[in-house]
C-alpha cells in the first residue's frame, strides 16, 4: 500500500493514538496484563522487596506505543484491584502514566540499549513517584496500605510536609523497581524473534543498537547497584539525621 | 477448576435483571457520593443502608460476605491502623503507643477513609457478583464502546487463570529442582529468571496465531457490529440511573455550598 | 483460484518463501498440498487466504486471485468473507472473547454485522454439520484438542466462505481427534466446497483428494491426481513421505511379485493388488 509523506508523518506523531493499535496489540494486551499479574504474584511469593508488576505494561509500551502501554497499565491495575487486592484500585493513573512515559521514551529511542533502558526506567520511576504522591495524599492522607508507608510516617513525625514526605518515600522506593522492570522488559524483547517483533506497530523502538551486549549489561547493572546504594545512603541520612 | 476469572454468580434476582450500565452507574454513584459528601457519616450509612441490603436483594449475600471477610475487611483494617497510628492530626490525644500519639481526630479520619474504601470495593464486588462480564461488554459495545476493548477485557479474564495455572506448574517444577522460597536473597533473585522466562515466552508465542485467528473472523472488519444477545434496558433502569445522577449532582452542590 | 508467477518474501528475509508459483484451482476441487518442512506450505496457505501480504507485509509479486478477489486491490476484510483459514494449533484459534462455544461461533458473525436471527440459524446449522451441537454451552477452553479444532473449523464455516484453506489441521490431534476433523473436512468437500488442505497423512489424502500438489523450497514440484503424484519415484528422492501401501508395494515390485500396472496409494488398492500375488492371473 502506498503511503504519502504526510501519512507517514502523521503516524509517527505520538499523539496519534490509533497508530498504537493493530490486531497484534489487541491480542498482546491481555497477555501482558496476565504477565503483570503473574509476575507480581511470583515476586510476592519470593518475598523480594520490589513490585515488578509492570513488566507487561512496559513491554506493550515499547512494542506498540505510549497509548497502548497506558491502556495496558490502567486495565492491569483495575483487574488486580478487583480480583486480588482492592487497595490497588485508586492507583490506576500511576499505571496509566507508567505505560505512557515508557512508550514515549521508547518512541524517543530510549529502548535500544541497556543503559538507555536504565534511563527509561529512571524516568518511569520519577513519573510513578510524581503521580502516586497526590493520590496517596488526597485519598489516604499520605499513609497507604504499603510497607513503605512506615518510611513516610517517620518522615512525617520529623515534621516534613505531607507531599514532601510521600514523594521522598516514593523516590527512594521506585527507581529500583522500575529500572529492574524496564531491564527485564528489554531482556524479553531481545529474546523475541525479529519476525515476531516486526508485526507490532513500533518494532523500530526495540532494534538493538550495538549496546545490547554483555558489557553494556554489566554497566547497566552496575548503575543500578550504585543507585541502590545511593538510595540506602540517603535513607539512612534522612532517617538517622 | 476455574476456567475463567469471574465473580459472577448466576441467580434470579432483581439486581441480576437490571441492565449492566445501571449497575455500573450505581457503583460510581455510591463511590462519588461517599467520597464527596460533606456529611461525615455518609460512607457508613451507604454501607449499612444501601450496599448490605442490596446484597440480600441480589441473593448473593453469602458470597458477598465471604468476599468481604476475606478480601475487603483485612485490606481496610490495615489501612485503618496505618492511618490511625501514623496520621498526625489534631491534638486530642487519647492514648500513646511507644512513640506514637493516637488522637481522636486521627481515629475519626482513619475510620471514615477506611469505610470509604470499603464502600468502593464492596459496591464493585456486588456489581461483579451480579453481572456477567459478557453481558456487561455486550451492553457497553452496543452503546459505543469499541469492540476491541470488550475483547481485551474478556480475553484477559480468561487468560489470567490459565497464566496462573501455568505459573503454578512452573513453580512446582522449579521446586522439585530445588527452588526454595526461604533461601538467601540472591538465590531468590536468581530464581526469578527460570520462573519468569518460560512463563513469558510461552505466552507470547501464542500472540501471533491468535491475532491471525481473530482477523480471520473479521476482528478488524469495519461493519457495524451486531450482538448475539439482546440486553434489555427498561424504564426502571433509566429511572434509577437518572436518580443516581441527580443525587451525585446534589451532593456536589452541597459540598460546594457548604465549603 | 488463479495464481501466476507468484513470488513472496517475508519482511527482513533474503530468500523468498514462495518462488514463481503458478497454479489454477477450479470451484469444488479438493486439493491437497504436501511437502517437507520449510517448503512454503504455510506461506502458500496464507497467500490463498489473503494474509500474505495484508497481514504479513513483505514483498509479493505476481497475480493472486482467489474467489474473485485480487490480492493487490483488496483489503483483508474482503478476504476473510470469502476464504476461511484454519491451522494447526486449536488452542490458539480460540478467540478468548467468549465464554461458550455457541458465542464463540457467533463471534465472527457479530464482527461482520450479521443480524441476530440469521446468526443463530447459521450457528445452529454449522454445528449440526460438524457434529458439535452437544458442545454448545461448554466453555471452549474445557474441550479436548479434537473438539477445539472442530470448533475452530465450525467458526470458519459459519462465515460461509467460498474456499476453505486448512494448514495441517490434524498435526496436533490424537487419532480420535484426527478422525473427527477429517470427517468434517470430507463432508465439506462432498458438499462442493473448494478445499485446500496441507497434510502429512498421505493415506487419507490418497483416498479423498482430487488433486495433490507437492511443494519444495517454495516451488511447485508435482501437480496431478493422487495416484500420479503419490506414486512418483521423485517423492522419495526428495524427502517426501509416501504411504505405507506404496512403499510395501514397491518392495513387491523389486521382488518381481507385483502384478498390477500401478502402485497402490490406498488400503483398498493395496488389498486388491496383493490379493493377486499368489495367483497366476494378471490384471491391469
Amino acid at each position: 500500500m502506498r503511503e504519502t509523506a504526510m501519512q507517514r508523518q502523521k503516524t509517527s506523531s505520538w499523539l496519534n493514538i490509533g497508530s498504537n493499535f493493530n490486531t497484534m496489540t489487541w491480542v498482546l494486551i491481555p497477555v501482558a496484563i496476565a504477565i503483570n499479574i503473574a509476575i507480581g504474584q511470583i515476586v510476592v511469593l519470593l518475598k523480594l522487596p520490589v513490585f515488578l508488576d509492570s513488566i507487561g505494561t512496559v513491554l506493550v509500551a515499547a512494542l506498540c506505543g505510549p497509548w497502548a502501554g497506558a491502556v495496558t497499565g490502567a486495565l492491569s491495575n483495575t483487574i488486580w484491584g478487583l480480583a486480588i487486592d482492592p487497595n490497588a484500585l485508586p492507583w490506576w493513573p500511576v499505571a496509566f502514566f507508567i505505560g505512557l512515559v515508557a512508550g514515549l521514551c521508547a518512541n524517543a529511542g530510549l529502548f535500544k540499549s541497556w543503559w538507555k533502558v536504565v534511563v527509561t526506567g529512571f524516568l518511569v520511576a520519577l513519573t510513578a513517584a510524581t503521580i502516586s504522591t497526590p493520590i496517596a495524599v488526597y485519598l489516604y492522607g499520605g499513609i497507604t496500605a504499603s510497607g513503605s508507608s512506615f518510611i513516610t510516617a517517620y518522615l512525617l513525625q520529623t515534621g516534613q510536609g505531607v507531599l514532601q514526605a510521600v514523594f521522598s518515600t516514593s523516590f527512594l522506593v521506585e527507581p529500583v523497581d522500575k529500572i529492574t522492570t524496564c531491564m527485564l522488559a528489554f531482556a524479553i524483547v531481545q529474546g523475541l524473534s525479529k519476525r515476531f517483533v516486526a508485526r507490532f506497530p513500533r518494532p523500530e523502538n526495540v532494534e538493538a543498537e550495538g549496546g545490547a551486549n554483555q558489557t553494556q549489561l554489566y554497566i547497566a547493572v552496575g548503575v543500578v547497584v550504585l543507585l541502590v546504594l545511593f538510595a540506602a545512603f540517603m535513607l539512612r541520612n534522612v532517617l538517622g539525621g | 477448576m476455574h476456567e475463567r476469572l469471574s465473580f459472577y454468580i448466576k441467580r434470579d434476582s432483581a439486581l441480576h435483571h437490571l441492565n449492566p450500565l445501571t449497575k455500573l452507574t450505581l457503583v460510581f454513584g455510591l463511590v462519588l457520593i461517599s467520597f464527596l459528601s460533606p456529611w461525615y457519616w455518609t460512607p457508613h450509612t451507604l454501607l449499612m443502608l444501601v450496599i448490605i441490603p442490596l446484597s440480600f436483594i441480589g441473593k448473593v449475600n453469602r458470597e458477598f460476605f465471604r468476599a468481604f471477610l476475606r478480601l475487603i475487611l483485612p485490606a481496610a483494617s490495615f489501612l485503618f491502623l496505618m492511618q490511625a497510628f501514623f496520621q498526625p492530626i489534631g491534638g486530642h490525644v487519647i492514648f500513646k503507643i511507644w512513640f506514637l500519639d493516637i488522637t481522636q481526630e486521627s481515629l475519626m479520619f482513619a475510620f471514615r477513609n477506611a469505610i470509604r474504601i470499603i464502600v468502593m470495593v464492596s459496591s464493585f464486588t456486588l456489581f461483579l457478583l451480579t453481572t456477567h462480564p459478557s453481558e456487561l461488554m455486550s451492553d457497553l459495545t452496543r452503546r459505543g464502546l469499541p469492540g476491541q476493548f470488550a475483547y481485551v477485557i474478556i480475553s484477559t479474564l480468561q487468560i489470567l487463570p490459565q497464566m496462573q495455572a501455568k505459573a503454578q506448574t512452573i513453580i512446582s517444577a522449579q521446586r522439585s529442582r530445588g527452588l526454595d522460597t526461604q533461601s538467601s536473597f540472591f538465590r531468590r533473585v536468581g530464581s526469578l529468571g527460570p520462573l519468569v522466562g518460560p512463563l513469558v515466552f510461552g505466552s507470547l508465542v501464542e500472540v501471533e496465531e491468535r491475532a491471525i485467528a481473530i482477523e480471520a473472523r473479521g476482528f478488524t472488519s469495519t461493519h457495524t457490529k451486531t450482538s448475539l444477545y439482546d440486553i434489555p434496558d427498561t424504564n426502571l433502569d433509566r429511572t434509577i440511573r437518572w436518580i443516581l445522577i441527580a443525587l451525585v449532582i446534589l451532593v456536589i452542590a452541597l459540598k460546594i455550598w457548604l465549603s | 483460484m488463479n495464481l501466476q508467477n507468484v513470488t513472496y518474501k517475508y519482511p527482513l528475509t533474503e530468500t523468498p518463501a514462495l518462488q514463481n508459483i503458478s497454479l489454477q484451482v477450479n470451484d469444488g476441487e479438493f486439493v491437497a498440498i504436501i511437502g517437507p518442512n520449510g517448503a512454503g506450505k504455510s506461506t502458500l496457505c496464507y497467500t490463498l487466504a489473503g494474509f500474505v501480504p495484508h497481514f504479513f507485509k513483505g514483498e509479493l509479486t505476481g497475480l493472486v486471485e482467489v474467489a474473485g478477489i485480487e490480492s493487490h486491490n483488496s483489503s483483508l476484510s474482503e478476504w476473510v468473507l470469502n476464504v476461511g483459514l484454519a491451522f494447526q494449533n486449536p488452542f490458539n484459534q480460540i478467540s478468548g472473547a467468549k465464554y461458550t462455544v455457541f458465542e464463540e461461533l457467533a463471534f465472527g458473525l457479530e464482527n461482520i454485522g450479521i443480524p441476530r436471527e440469521e446468526m443463530k440459524t447459521r450457528v445452529e446449522d454449522a454445528m449440526k454439520l460438524t457434529g458439535i451441537s452437544d458442545l454448545a454451552e461448554r466453555s471452549p477452553y474445557s474441550l479436548s484438542g479434537g473438539q477445539q479444532q472442530r470448533v475452530a473449523l465450525t467458526s470458519i464455516l459459519v462465515m460461509q466462505p467460498k474456499v476453505l484453506v486448512l494448514d495441517e489441521p490434524t498435526s496436533q490431534m490424537d487419532p480420535i481427534g484426527t478422525r473427527e476433523v477429517f470427517g468434517v473436512i470430507r463432508r465439506m468437500a462432498e458438499r462442493g466446497m473448494t478445499v485446500i488442505l496441507v497434510e502429512h497423512k498421505v493415506e487419507w489424502i490418497a483416498q479423498f483428494a482430487d488433486r495433490v500438489i507437492a511443494l519444495k523450497d517454495g516451488q511447485i514440484f508435482l501437480d496431478g491426481t493422487p495416484s500420479e503424484v503419490l506414486t512418483s519415484p521423485l517423492l522419495q528422492e526428495n524427502g517426501f513421505g509416501i504411504s505405507r501401501y506404496t512403499s510395501v508395494a514397491r518392495k513387491a515390485i523389486e521382488m518381481g511379485l507385483w502384478k498390477k500396472d500401478r502402485l497402490p496409494i490406498t488400503l483398498d488398492e493395496a488389498v486388491e493388488g496383493f490379493s493377486l500375488l499368489n495367483t497366476d492371473e494378471t490384471s491391469s
